[in-house]
Formats: C-alpha cells, sequence, structure tokens
C-alpha cells in the first residue's frame, strides 16, 4: 500500500520533469497519456486495497474510503484530460493559439497540478493539507494564464489573488486550531487529525469555533461556495478546455474533501448543529447564486462554471443534511459531476475549436455539423441537469429526498425550486446549439480521435452507472458516506 | 520582543504611507528581517532548534529573494515608480491605526490567555494591514507586498501563539510562498507587456 501511493505521487513529478526535458511531440503525448493511465491504474488499486483491508495509516499518510473516492476522481479525470490534451493542444498548436514549444511545459503544468491534488488526499495532517491546497493553486495558475492574451491574464491574477487570500484566512484558522491543540495539552502530533480527534473532548470550543468561521471561509473559497466564488467564472472559462474539466471535476471536489476533514474535528467540539447550518447556507446561496448568472450567460464555458457552483453548492447541501442518504447521495454527486462537467468541458473545447467561438448563440446546428459531438453534447448537458436514467439524477433524487425525509421541507422545495432553474436555463441554451441548421464558415478540422475517446470513456461512465450500479461502487459510496457522517453528522 | 512588535506596526504603518514601489519593497525586506529576528529570538527563549531553521529560512526567502525579484520587477517597470492608491496616504494611515486598536480589542476579547499579547496584536494588525493593501493598491506590486504582508502576520501570530508550526509544514509553507511569488512575478511581467501597466483597475473585461 505504501509502495502504491509514492508510485502514485512519484510517477506525475517525474513525467513532470521528462516533459520539459523532451522535445519530440510524439513522445511527449505517448508519454504523457501512459503515465496518466499508469496513475489511474495506481489510484484503483489503492481504492481495491482500501475497499479489502480498511484505512491505511502510516506517519503522514492516511487513505480511507473517502480519500478513496477523492482519488478515484482525480486519477480518472487526470487520464481523460491528458488523453484529450492530446488532440485538443495540437489542434491549438496547428491553428497558431499555442506555440507549439510551450507543450511541453503545458504537459508538465498538467501532471505537477495533478501531483498536487494527489498529495492532498493521502495526507493526515490538516497542516501539510494545506501546504498541498495552495500548491494546487499554484501549480494551476500558469495553466489557466497559459494563453497569456489579456482575459487569461485577467483571469490568472483575479484566480491567483483571490484564491490565495482565502487560503491565507484558511492558515490562520489551521494555526488558531493548532493553538487550541496545545492549549489542551496536546503537543506532541501537531495538527493530526487523529490525535486532534483523541483531544476533542478537551479542545477549547471558541477557540474551535474561531477556527472553523476561518476555514470554512478558507477552503469554501477554493471550492467555490458562494459569495466567494468570483474567481471560478473566470479561470474555468479563460483555461484550456481540459484544465477547465480538471479545474472543475477534481480542484473544486478536493477543496471540498479538505473542508470535510477540517469539519470533523470541530463537529466533534461542537456538535453538528453550527456546522449543517453553514453548510446548508453556503448550499442553498450557491445554488441561488448561479441561476441567475446561468439564464442571462452567452459564453459556453462560463455557463458551465456557473453549474460548476450551483452543484458545489448541492453538495455543501447534501453535507448540510447530515442523514446518511443525504450523504451517500453527497459522495455520489461528487464522483457524477466530475466525470460529467469534465465531460462537458472538453466538449465545450471541441465546439469552440470547431465553431471558432465559446458565444452561446453564434454556436448552431451542432447534430448537423458534427453529429457525433452533437449527440454527446447533448447527453452530456441531460446528465448534468439531471434527467433519468443518467446517474446525477440519482444522486441529485438521493440528495433532494433526503432533505424532505430530514423534516427540511422547505429548503428541500427551495432547491428543487433552484434547479428547475437552471434545468430550464440549461435547456434552452442547449436546444438552441444542438439542433437547426449548421452556420457556414466552420473549421473544416474533425475533432481528434484521442479527444472523441475521452469524451466517450466519460460519458460511458455517466450512463453506465446510471442504468447499473456495481457493488464495488456502491460499497466504495457506502464507507466514504460513513466517513463524511463522522464529519459532519455528528457522531 | 516587545522592541520587535513595535518595529514591524512601524513599518506597516510606513507601508501604508509609501508611494514609491521601491520604496515599498524595501520595506517588506526590513518587515521581513524584523520577523525573522524575532522568530531567532522566540527559539533562544524556548530553547527550540527548529525555529532557527525557521529564522534562517524567513531571512533567504522573505527578506532575500522575494526583495530582489521584486526590485528587479520594479527597475523593468520603467516610468511606473509611483504607486496609484484607492485610498491615499493620510486614510491609510488612518486605516493602519485603527486596525491596531481592533487588533489590541480582538485580542483582548478572542483570546485574554495568550502570554505574549503585544506579539498577538500586532500579528492581527499585520493581517489587517495587509488585506487593506491588497484592496486599495491598484498596483501588482503593491498587491504582491500586501500578501506577504498578510503572511509575515499569520507567521508571527504562529510564533506568539504556539511557536511556530512542525518544521516539515514550517517548510512545505515556505516553499509554497516562493512559488507563489515567482508564480505572481510571471504574472506581472505578463501583464506588463500586454497591457503596458501593472494598474490592475484594468482587469475588468470578464464579468458576468
Amino acid at each position: 500500500m505504501y509502495e502504491l501511493i509514492v508510485l502514485a505521487l512519484g510517477l506525475p513529478v517525474v513525467t513532470a520533469f521528462a516533459s520539459l526535458a523532451t522535445r519530440q511531440r510524439g513522445l511527449l503525448k505517448v508519454m504523457n497519456v501512459a503515465s496518466s493511465l499508469a496513475t489511474c491504474g495506481l489510484v484503483f488499486a489503492i481504492a481495491a486495497g482500501v475497499l479489502r483491508d480498511g484505512p491505511f495509516a502510516w506517519r503522514w499518510l492516511y487513505v480511507d474510503a473517502l480519500s478513496v473516492l477523492l482519488l478515484v476522481v482525480v486519477g480518472v479525470l487526470t487520464f481523460t484530460a491528458t488523453l484529450f490534451s492530446v488532440s485538443y493542444m495540437e489542434t491549438e498548436a496547428n491553428e497558431g493559439h499555442v506555440r507549439p514549444g510551450l507543450l511541453g511545459g503545458y504537459y508538465a503544468l498538467l501532471q505537477l497540478f495533478a501531483f498536487t491534488m494527489l498529495a492532498v488526499l493521502v495526507v493526515e495532517n490538516l497542516g501539510l493539507m494545506w501546504v498541498g491546497v495552495e500548491a494546487t493553486t499554484l501549480a494551476s495558475t500558469l495553466l489557466v494564464a497559459f494563453y497569456f492574451n489579456r482575459s487569461a491574464l485577467e483571469a490568472a491574477w483575479k484566480y491567483v489573488m483571490v484564491c490565495n487570500v482565502g487560503i491565507l484566512f484558511a492558515l490562520l484558522g489551521t494555526i488558531l486550531l493548532y493553538y487550541a491543540q496545545l492549549s489542551a495539552g496536546g503537543g506532541g502530533a501537531a495538527l493530526s487529525r487523529a490525535a486532534l480527534e483523541a483531544l476533542s473532548g478537551r479542545l477549547d470550543p471558541f477557540l474551535v469555533k474561531l477556527a472553523f468561521v476561518f476555514i470554512l471561509i478558507g477552503y469554501g473559497t477554493k471550492a467555490g461556495l458562494a459569495p466567494m466564488h468570483t474567481w471560478l467564472p473566470d479561470a474555468h472559462s479563460q483555461a484550456p478546455s481540459p484544465v477547465s474539466g480538471l479545474l472543475s471535476g477534481a480542484l473544486l471536489s478536493c477543496a471540498l474533501y479538505v473542508l470535510i476533514r477540517n469539519l470533523g474535528i470541530v463537529t466533534a467540539v461542537l456538535g453538528s448543529g453550527f456546522v449543517q447550518a453553514a453548510l446548508l447556507l453556503f448550499g442553498v446561496l450557491s445554488v441561488a447564486v448561479a441561476v441567475p448568472f446561468m439564464l442571462v450567460q452567452h459564453d459556453i464555458k462560463r455557463l458551465l462554471a456557473y453549474s460548476s457552483v450551483e452543484h458545489v453548492g448541492i453538495v455543501s447541501f447534501g453535507l448540510g443534511i447530515g442523514t446518511p442518504l443525504a450523504l451517500y447521495g453527497a459522495a455520489f454527486h461528487i464522483l457524477n459531476h466530475a466525470v460529467a462537467k469534465s465531460a462537458l468541458f472538453y466538449l465545450a473545447g471541441i465546439i469552440s475549436q470547431r465553431y471558432r467561438t465559446k458565444h452561446v448563440m453564434r454556436i448552431r446546428g451542432m447534430l448537423a455539423a458534427m453529429p457525433a459531438v452533437g449527440a454527446m453534447f447533448l447527453v452530456a448537458v441531460l446528465a448534468i441537469v439531471g434527467t433519468p436514467p443518467l446517474n446525477v439524477f440519482f444522486s441529485k433524487f438521493a440528495i433532494v429526498a433526503a432533505a424532505f425525509a430530514a423534516g427540511r421541507p422547505v429548503l428541500g422545495a427551495v432547491l428543487l425550486l433552484l434547479l428547475a432553474g437552471v434545468f430550464a436555463g440549461m435547456m434552452y441554451y442547449t436546444t438552441r446549439m444542438v439542433f437547426g441548421a449548421a452556420p457556414g464558415g466552420l473549421s473544416p478540422t474533425p475533432p481528434g480521435a484521442c479527444a472523441l475517446a475521452a469524451v466517450a470513456l466519460s460519458l460511458a461512465w455517466v450512463v453506465g452507472t446510471g442504468l447499473y450500479m456495481p457493488p464495488v461502487l456502491d460499497e466504495l459510496l457506502t464507507r466514504a458516506a460513513a466517513q463524511m457522517f463522522a464529519a459532519t453528522g455528528g457522531l | 520582543m516587545e522592541i520587535l512588535a513595535v518595529l514591524l506596526l512601524i513599518s506597516v504603518f510606513v507601508l501604508t504611507r509609501t508611494t514609491r514601489l521601491s520604496t515599498a519593497v524595501h520595506i517588506l525586506l526590513a518587515q521581513s528581517a524584523v520577523v525573522a529576528a524575532a522568530c531567532a529570538v522566540a527559539g533562544w527563549q524556548a530553547g527550540e532548534v527548529h525555529m532557527f531553521a525557521a529564522a534562517l529560512l524567513t531571512v533567504v526567502i522573505k527578506a532575500g529573494l522575494i526583495p530582489y525579484a521584486l526590485l528587479r520587477l520594479v527597475r523593468l517597470l520603467k516610468r511606473e515608480r509611483e504607486v496609484n492608491p484607492v485610498v491615499g496616504p493620510n486614510g491609510s494611515s488612518l486605516a493602519a491605526v485603527a486596525a491596531m486598536v481592533l487588533a489590541y480589542g480582538l485580542i483582548e476579547r478572542a483570546l485574554p490567555a495568550v502570554v505574549s499579547r503585544d506579539a498577538v496584536a500586532t500579528a492581527v494588525a499585520l493581517v489587517l494591514i495587509g488585506l487593506f493593501l491588497i484592496i486599495t493598491r491598484r498596483q501588482a506590486i503593491m498587491q504582491i507586498v500586501g500578501l506577504i504582508t498578510v503572511e509575515n502576520g499569520l507567521y508571527l501570530l504562529g510564533l506568539s501563539t504556539t511557536r511556530g508550526l512542525p518544521l516539515i509544514i514550517e517548510l512545505g509553507i515556505f516553499f509554497d510562498v516562493l512559488v507563489m511569488v515567482t508564480v505572481m512575478v510571471i504574472l506581472t511581467f505578463r501583464l506588463k507587456r500586454s497591457f503596458q501597466t501593472t494598474d490592475t483597475s484594468i482587469l475588468k473585461r470578464l464579468k458576468g
């Protein structure tokens, strides 16, 4: 197990340096796809090990079902993003949007970004988690800025400023937590989760509450919870499409993961009431803020970015309801959203290359212009708005049903109403884009095989787990939900 | 320790009055040096070796590499030495004084059990004034200076409440800060090339 984790962390770093040194474009692609496929395989091996033997803990490392769920998300998305990049970045380079010499740097940053996210998920210590989350920002900033045009620079500057200030708040919270730990007499293992949980009876509630507020704001910024989501639409829309997919599916989920881990200590000290109320508030607010922006949005990638704010809100809402059903739904939703949304961002990349625009109103007749991509886009949108029998429907349904079952019918009804608004907005734009006659002047280049494969793979997962829940996945989700229950639902 | 706290308060106070980028970076250098000294003094008092390592790292990274990079950047930005703040020097100084009063008030109420009250209050003041600088200064470099000031404040807070985090976490934080500044210097350089200015108030094309 230890070897698997070290390999999964080491492989992306080695590949990153190798990418910088490689001059041949062919080798660069093969190497990166092979490496991310291997990382993905290692992640699945870790998952199998944890499901077989239970949580693994060794010094600074800790992996349980919840970390494994997120590891799978990051592993799978890194693979699809790398696979997609092969076609996408090739086209970008051929069309002159990216200097071919920068491709090595692109892959290197992508691998380092994957490494930082994986590192966040396998450490036990809350301080090291902070270091990892900060590193994810730094690794992804230059990816957001990758086109180095005016809009990309603006997005990257906002991203790095907002997330850094946010994350410094999280550091403040973490320091306060350490102060609480020392005051309670636990000097031995600083900021270790196990040590803090063992001490939870003696931690000063006031200090922990103060720490909680800063931690929630800090990691909430990184997770894209409203009203701290301001960096998100800019960064997601300006980054190259594979990176947008990773930011939205993997990075936001990782930030939520770190938040959940921190909440475990807070709940143990303060009880679940305050924590759940805060999660519900930020959850509903995020969905409510996203809806109007989605209804008037004209940039396809910004539309998807606001949809991410909405989905982070739904997960936060599920965590706030806190019943086992809601948490199962939240765990499933993290996974479903990550795969479906990354596929949508990849598709948006293909579309904007073909139509040479990201403007929703100028994209028409997708089915006529490129039938396969149009059909996949339709399926992916139907999935993300929660149409049965696709998997996102089941996780959303579980969360909403749990709200009603937990005696919060008003909140459940509000969420349903907001989701109906999202549905209306997304479907309106989608039908305009997918159907009708294709305009003239489209780029003749067909999407590459690798790009189509990456999207098809993601959608196969979205449709497949909607129709049939494999027992292994059910087991993983149940155990991850149990970990979340300990962290947010009380003891 | 009290003397160092006073020096730090003076440094941020002067920072709110500076209108030249290079002066601001020099003050930041001095501020980081004082933080390093505070770390060394605290380490000497507590007899902890790892704090000397942290002090050394502070000197090398925050009083060495980062100011060096920022000063080189300032030299590249010809005709852009003047800071053009949203809130002028007098208003900023007033805000700084308010932040200091607020910091002492907060400590009195929130953390009455803390031993080194002056150091903690200084740390909170640094954080507040750093945030104020980020919000009210338009120049990219001034925002970086504000960010490092916040970071220095948090570092001092950790130092005065908990004698600093364990060395491995400290190392991670130092590394992050170093990479953060590197990334931001690259971005600032690119801003200058694309927009002919590093005034971030022009960054408002992306909306809705």
